[in-house]
């Protein structure tokens, strides 16, 4: 920090404005889930009382909660590790300065400026059993794709649409590590008798691992809480509760159940669980980085 | 490259192009759709031929819905957010790098927690602090045993769509990277002339940090207007909510077994006809915001 100016009241209000929003829409809410999972919260402001580890007692002996934290690191595992491997094969190939490189570099990066929860309506359409790209398929094998009966079906939809969404990000700061690495090193490694795949293992996957776990972070936060809009506009949570994620699922209880405590004490427990991830990536992951060239 | 390594350039184009044809599908089936008429989809299916129906829809989702005024609420919310957000993140910065305050590195790292824990996941508690702004006014004054002194809610406002996707700490990240980038004499040269904090935050920083303030205002516009949960909880007036929100409780709610597709696609189009132009001609910001974001 240069510390040049001395005005004290300046400095303060030049920082007032964005300290007072995060104070009163983060901080606050922060506290509060914690407060309320607390108390038993009365829906319309109806008054509050403590009741202990209550909520707590209710929402871990609730089936259905531990079935939507199950779905969550499922989705978590298997949403963020499409939403990262496909990017990379791409930018690998982007790399390469083909005739399709310049196309490639402004195309995948269009889905950044589409809602997830409007792309969703488009995939609901292409995915729709009997009007779809795999009616055909369902003309042939009846019931083998509906993704509004079988659960699993509903899942890989949103999986799909989830990568759709990831690329942009992704993709770009993938390439933009490949693209850092010298030229040099692939000469050298090639010298030394490494062909293209050996080169992608052994010089561009552990030079570019600052990348990639950068796009591991924040992948997986977005996928805990990114899913929203794909799920409410894709399935509603169905079929039969199979694609209610966290995230879906506190919506519902405290929105539409008006659960307001339930509610509370399931953002705390999500809360706790993207810390403890946040904490697990940068204390065991992070150690594993080189990050000088 | 290094070798003369033809097939492997082939099996990259490959992959490119079906990199491309998945990120441009639903968009083509959205275009294509969009050009026919209710009944050829309620018939035939998705299917690949262009009809010619394409501004008849767009005029029904123009007359029939309330996605015009919701258009406008995306606009002015997408623009709150990016104005605020750029305005209070360049002035914490400054106040952070060229100040002398004492607890400046504690004010950063509160600041930056922010990025951890994102809106959606504290969505019920934000919701009801939208409802009842004066909230920590009435938490004091209800320990004094003194009533609520009044309830004002933010909730189907302009600026209650926006404020809690402004109490994000990347702007201030990036603005403080961008500050402490530059040379150090710079500052120290304009103080030794005589330039006051205002005018050498106007004058040389400004100009100085315009590539990141126009990537941020890019990314935290884009952020705004495809942002779902937040105003879907946020405005619960159909004159109030954004096009997004719109867009879904449109395709939600419509009866019949088979949606008017054609309707919901040209309305995808129209809600996503401005931020899709943004990304396809503004891209070297988007590329230079995404760079900034990982530093």
């Amino acid at each position: 920090m240069l510390a040049l100016f001395p005005q004290r009241w300046l400095a303060f209000a030049l920082i007032l404005p964005q300290t007072l929003l995060i104070a009163l829409f983060f901080y606050l809410p922060v506290y509060l889930a914690f407060y309320w999972s607390f108390t038993l919260e009365r829906p319309f402001g109806g008054g509050s009382e403590f009741v202990g580890l209550q909520n707590y007692a209710r929402v871990l002996a609730d089936p259905e909660f531990w079935r939507s934290l199950r779905l969550t690191f499922v989705f978590m595992v298997i949403g963020s590790t499409l939403a990262i491997v496909i990017p990379l094969i791409l930018a690998l190939a982007a790399d390469r300065h083909i005739r399709l490189s310049q196309p490639a570099r402004n195309i995948l990066v269009w889905p950044k400026g589409v809602a997830g929860a409007s792309i969703g309506l488009v995939f609901v359409f292409i995915f729709n059993p009997f009007l779809g790209l795999l009616a055909p398929l369902n003309a042939v094998f009846p019931g083998i794709w509906n993704p509004r009966i079988d659960g699993a079906d509903a899942f890989t939809m949103i999986v799909v649409a989830h990568v759709w969404g990831g690329i942009p990000f992704n993709f770009v700061v993938l390439l933009s590590g490949l693209q850092a690495v010298p030229q040099v090193l692939h000469r050298a490694a090639a010298l030394d008798g490494a062909g293209p795949w050996r080169r992608v293992r052994d010089v561009q996957l552990p030079l570019i691992a600052p990348q990639l776990f950068l796009t591991f972070a924040l992948e997986f936060t977005e996928s805990v809480t990114g899913a929203f809009g794909l799920i409410d506009s894709m399935t509603e949570g169905g079929p039969g509760g199979s694609t209610t994620l966290l995230v879906y699922k506190i919506y519902v209880d405290g929105f539409r159940g008006y659960d307001l405590s339930g509610a509370a004490t399931q953002t705390a427990l999500l809360m706790i669980f993207v810390l403890i991830l946040t904490a697990f990536q940068f204390l065991v992951l992070e150690r594993r980085v080189r990050y000088e060239r | 490259m290094v070798e003369n390594t033809k097939s492997i350039d082939r099996v990259a184009g490959l992959i490119l192009a079906l990199g491309m044809g998945f990120v441009l599908l639903p968009l083509v089936v959205a275009l294509v759709t969009a050009t026919q008429a209710y009944e050829t989809v309620l018939t035939g299916g998705l299917s690949w031929l262009p009809g010619d129906q394409l501004l008849v829809n767009i005029a029904r989702v123009f007359e029939e819905t309330a996605l015009p005024g919701q258009l406008v609420n995306s606009f002015v919310a997408a623009m709150l957010v990016a104005t605020l957000k750029c305005l209070f993140a360049f002035m914490t910065a400054l106040a952070i790098v060229f100040f002398q305050i004492r607890w400046g590195g504690a004010l950063f790292a509160l600041t930056l927690v922010t990025i951890m824990l994102p809106l959606d996941l504290r969505v019920i508690t934000t919701y009801q602090v939208a409802a009842d702004v004066g909230m920590p006014v009435n938490l004091v004054l209800d320990v004094f045993g003194i009533g609520p002194l009044m309830r004002l809610s933010v909730l189907d406002t302009w600026f209650g769509l926006a404020a809690p996707l402004v109490a994000h700490g990347t702007g201030t990240f990036l603005f403080r990277q961008a500050f402490l980038a530059m040379p150090r004499d710079l500052p120290r040269a304009a103080v030794m002339d005589g330039a006051g904090p205002v005018r050498f935050a106007l004058d040389i920083l400004l100009p100085l940090s315009r590539a990141p303030l126009i990537a941020l205002f890019i990314m935290m516009f884009l952020g705004g207007w495809t942002q779902y949960l937040w105003p879907l909880v946020a405005a619960s007036r159909p004159d109030m909510q954004t096009a997004v929100v719109g867009l879904s409780r449109l395709a939600n709610d419509m009866p019949g077994a088979v949606p008017d597709y054609p309707l919901i696609m040209a309305g995808a189009l129209v809600v996503s006809a401005i931020p899709l132009a943004m990304v396809a001609l503004l891209q070297r910001f988007i590329v230079r915001g995404y760079a900034l974001s990982e530093k």
